[in-house]
């Protein structure tokens, strides 16, 4: 789609917009002229037959507007704007696909839910005061559960931002075991962050003070990192010219502001991206083809209405693959649980049905559709994904 | 993974080399293909964008057709004001006729300010379709995310402003500085008929019916009728039998072809009062009706406007959950990144189909990533399937043992296949 194109028929929309604008001003013009002329006679004769020149002077402006057919002007005006707006919104139509809700399946999304969504969409952003004004005009107080979560959370990262770590060590080490049972090191690369501001400051003593608390306990399974860092020790104040100066990087704190947003989520039970945010982009990659299935099916409404899955494949970027999907090359189904995937000994993978076809008996070597080798029942095993 | 059918044979007979310059072209060309792909799903996605172009331009042309109206109006007054007056100008006296004409001069120059200012409204609202236009194009790979975002929240606004979330509507756009990319406006003027449909007034709406009148004739709507049908049912309420009659004689009688059947009932209710038991007459009286005609407002608006009669919302929402639904997402182990591991999304899907895979996709459960041709799967002795990536990392940080996440097991990373899937 060229949206040049469309921008210029826009244009010239608009062009005869201003133009249709000044001649409707030029006909009033022209009226009022023509009428501030008629007065102009009668105040100028004077006296003299009064009566007669008034009425002549009114039939004559009578007769010349009747001449300029201002109507017709003012029309003719219109006409061609119209005209152009009616061509342009043509081109729209070619150009986009007029009816999105031609796939929608007619039944109504409970209300209720989808403000919960939309409500804990707001939160999780941080935009709090959108998520009360949209509770509130909604009416759902009950939506707001996630709102002191992640006020919490916004508390921490603007502190974060602010170079302040207290709020995030304080959250870290109240959340310490979940943390290590997730495998994530934030509380220790939380600790070296502020070990390292410390050292910056100059003052060694207090860093050491640090390291012995909170470094320490570390030390036994992170042996390189707390190395390291105490090796910091020597260059302190100056560790912008030492062998450890990347330990400075901004980009630490970013890493580390984005790793504690993702514990977070995670240990509140949520996930990373807003789940709104995922299924509506799904939405928009999705519907394309959902619409031309539904103008080849246009004639089978109601199987459109009632089908338990569509019949052609929707393609989403890997961003929405969240589970492992194994169609069987041969039978061309998605394995289940009766039917899983199996692994042949020279590498391919088919369902078990498709097995026991090709082998049609269990001692029996068969011939892998996908190569030459050759296989029994017995030498394939299932897979789990 | 096409090439997967070639591949594990040569390396069976032991020729690995073939496999490898097999592999490579092809993941070239997998590594080129995204962009354009991508390019082309971004074109996709601009197609659905009709309704955001759409409406300002619907919005455009009326103000456009309010002037023009406004401008003959005044001006055919104007000319018939001096024809009157050349036919009666006998029995005028000069400073009669002069004043008479220059009360019309005054009436066009107040026109050609009114329409002075017009016309200012209609460049903006020519600038704001424009813009949209604008937006559109901005789309890019690099500034995706921001454009999606943005996306999301015209999205969010139309569906606030549909459900009457106006305060809340107004915020997202002020506070996102958005407001020419949504319909604040269009949707202000659907408000002042809803509430008084709400406060259970029917002259706004009937008004807003009168100033589109050959458009909803057009479209074959019944929305007047049914307003007027509601102002009958208040008088018979208010006993007020009389002008009740008048009323049906004067509007209700011209629908009489269309809608025989509805009128007949209606009057019926005369006969019956509003404290009528009788179901198919109690129904009339009842306040629900106010609601229902709220809706018939609502999608006559919107029809009017371009919109679709759903929210955007709804639609994308639909369309996604339609497309994410797998078995897998309603069982123990689902992943929290999937929407559809949460109960509110599972019950929008609930009524939804499930979406069908051609191929296999196969996603690491270590690393969540696809495994592929880049980054393909292997197989533990015990049958379980990673990612080949997660599994040399855990290798290479255990001296070349790998564990079995879901079991415990142990094994050596030189125990495991390569599994082919295509
Ligand atoms: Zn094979």
């Amino acid at each position: 789609m060229e949206l040049s194109t469309i921008k210029d028929a826009f244009d010239r929309v608009a062009k005869k917009q201003k133009l249709s604008c000044s001649k409707t001003l030029e006909v009033i013009d022209l009226v009022g002229q023509e009428i501030e002329q008629a007065m102009a006679k009668m105040q100028s004769t004077d006296n003299g037959a009064g009566c007669f020149d008034q009425k002549s002077i009114l039939l004559e402006l009578k007769t010349k507007l009747n001449e300029m057919v201002p109507m017709n002007q003012l029309e003719g005006s219109q006409r061609e704007l119209n005209v152009g707006l009616v061509k342009y919104a043509k081109i729209l139509e070619k150009y986009f696909n007029p009816d999105i809700s031609k796939a929608y399946r007619n039944i109504d999304f409970d209300i209720h839910i989808v403000n919960q969504i939309i409500a804990s969409h707001f939160y999780r952003q941080g935009l709090f005061d959108l998520g009360d004004c949209f509770v509130r005009e909604a009416n759902e107080q009950d939506a707001a559960t996630l709102k002191s979560p992640f006020l919490e959370m916004y508390g921490i990262l603007e502190a974060m931002r602010s170079r302040n770590l207290e709020p995030a060590l304080n959250w870290a080490s109240k959340q310490s075991e979940m943390l290590r049972q997730n495998g994530s090191t934030l509380q220790l690369r939380l600790h070296q962050l502020q070990f390292v501001e410390i050292l910056q400051k100059g003052s060694r003593n207090e860093a050491l003070k640090y390291a012995r608390t909170y470094l320490a306990p570390f030390a036994s399974v992170h042996k390189v990192e707390i190395q390291k860092l105490m090796a910091c020790l020597l260059w302190a104040g100056r560790l912008d010219r030492s062998p450890y100066a990347e330990f400075l990087s901004p980009s630490h704190w970013e890493r580390l502001a984005e790793e504690l947003t993702q514990q977070f989520c995670s240990l509140l039970g949520q996930s990373y991206e807003s789940p709104l945010s995922v299924a509506i982009a799904a939405g928009i990659q999705g519907l394309p083809t959902l619409l031309k299935l539904a103008t080849v099916m246009a004639a089978k409404q109601q199987e459109w209405q009632a089908m338990k899955q569509l019949p052609v494949p929707v393609d989403l970027g890997r961003e929405f693959q969240f589970h492992s999907i194994f169609v069987c090359p041969v039978l061309r189904e998605q394995g289940t649980d009766e039917n899983p995937p199996m692994l042949m000994p020279c590498g391919h993978v088919l369902s078990k049905q498709s097995i026991v076809k090709l082998s049609k008996s269990s001692t029996r070597p068969f011939k892998c559709p996908y190569c030459p080798l050759e296989a029994t029942v017995g030498q394939c095993r299932q897979l789990h994904f | 993974m096409d090439m997967a059918v070639e591949s594990p044979s040569s390396l069976a007979n032991g020729d690995s080399s073939a496999v490898s310059t097999a592999t490579t072209p092809a993941a070239a060309a997998a590594a080129a293909s995204p962009p354009s792909s991508r390019m082309l799903q971004l074109a996709e996605s601009l197609k659905l964008e009709h309704q955001f172009l759409r409406v300002p331009l619907e919005h455009f042309k009326k103000t456009i057709r309010a002037h023009h109206r406004c401008a003959e109006k005044e001006v055919s007054a104007v000319l018939s004001s001096v024809a009157e007056a050349a036919d009666r100008s006998d029995a005028m006296s000069r400073e009669a006729a002069v004043n008479h004409l220059s009360s019309l001069v005054s009436r066009l120059q107040g026109l050609k300010r009114k329409l002075e200012e017009g016309s200012r409204a209609e460049n903006l609202q020519a600038q704001r379709c424009r813009a949209r236009l604008d937006h559109l194009d901005s789309i890019d790979v690099e500034n995706l995310t921001e454009w999606s975002n943005t996306r999301l929240k015209r999205i969010l606004v139309d569906y606030m402003l549909r459900m009457s979330y106006y305060d809340a509507a107004k915020k997202l756009a002020e506070t996102s500085n958005i407001q020419d990319l949504v319909d604040i406006e269009v949707f202000l003027e659907a408000k002042k008929v809803i509430d008084s449909l709400q406060n259970k007034e029917v002259g706004p709406g009937l008004a807003w019916c009168a100033e589109n009148k050959s458009r909803l004739k057009k479209s074959k709507s019944k929305l007047e009728f049914q307003l007027r049908l509601q102002e009958f049912i208040e008088l018979v309420r208010a006993d007020n039998n009389l002008r009740a009659i008048q009323y049906a004689r004067k509007y209700l009688a011209p629908w009489g072809a269309t809608y025989m059947k509805e009128l007949q009932r209606v009057m019926a209710t005369l006969a019956f009062r509003s404290n009528t038991e009788c179901p198919s007459y109690k129904v009339l009286f009842e306040p629900m009706q106010w609601d229902y005609l709220v809706e018939q407002f609502k999608q006559e608006f919107c029809r009017l406007f371009g919109m679709t009669l759903e929210p955007l919302l709804n639609i994308y929402l639909q369309a996604g959950l339609s497309a994410l639904k797998t078995p897998f997402c309603f069982e123990e182990g689902c992943t929290k990144e999937d929407p559809l591991s949460q109960e509110g999304f599972r019950k929008l899907a609930a009524p939804l189909p499930f979406s069908k895979q051609h191929h296999s996709k196969l996603v690491c459960y270590i690393t969540k990533e696809l495994m592929d041709t880049e980054n393909p799967p292997l197989v533990l002795p015990n049958g379980y399937v990673y990612s080949t990536k997660a599994l040399e990392e855990m290798a290479s940080k255990n001296d070349g043992r790998v564990t079995c996440p879901r079991t415990g097991e142990t094994f050596n990373f030189s125990e495991l296949v390569k599994a082919y899937i295509s």
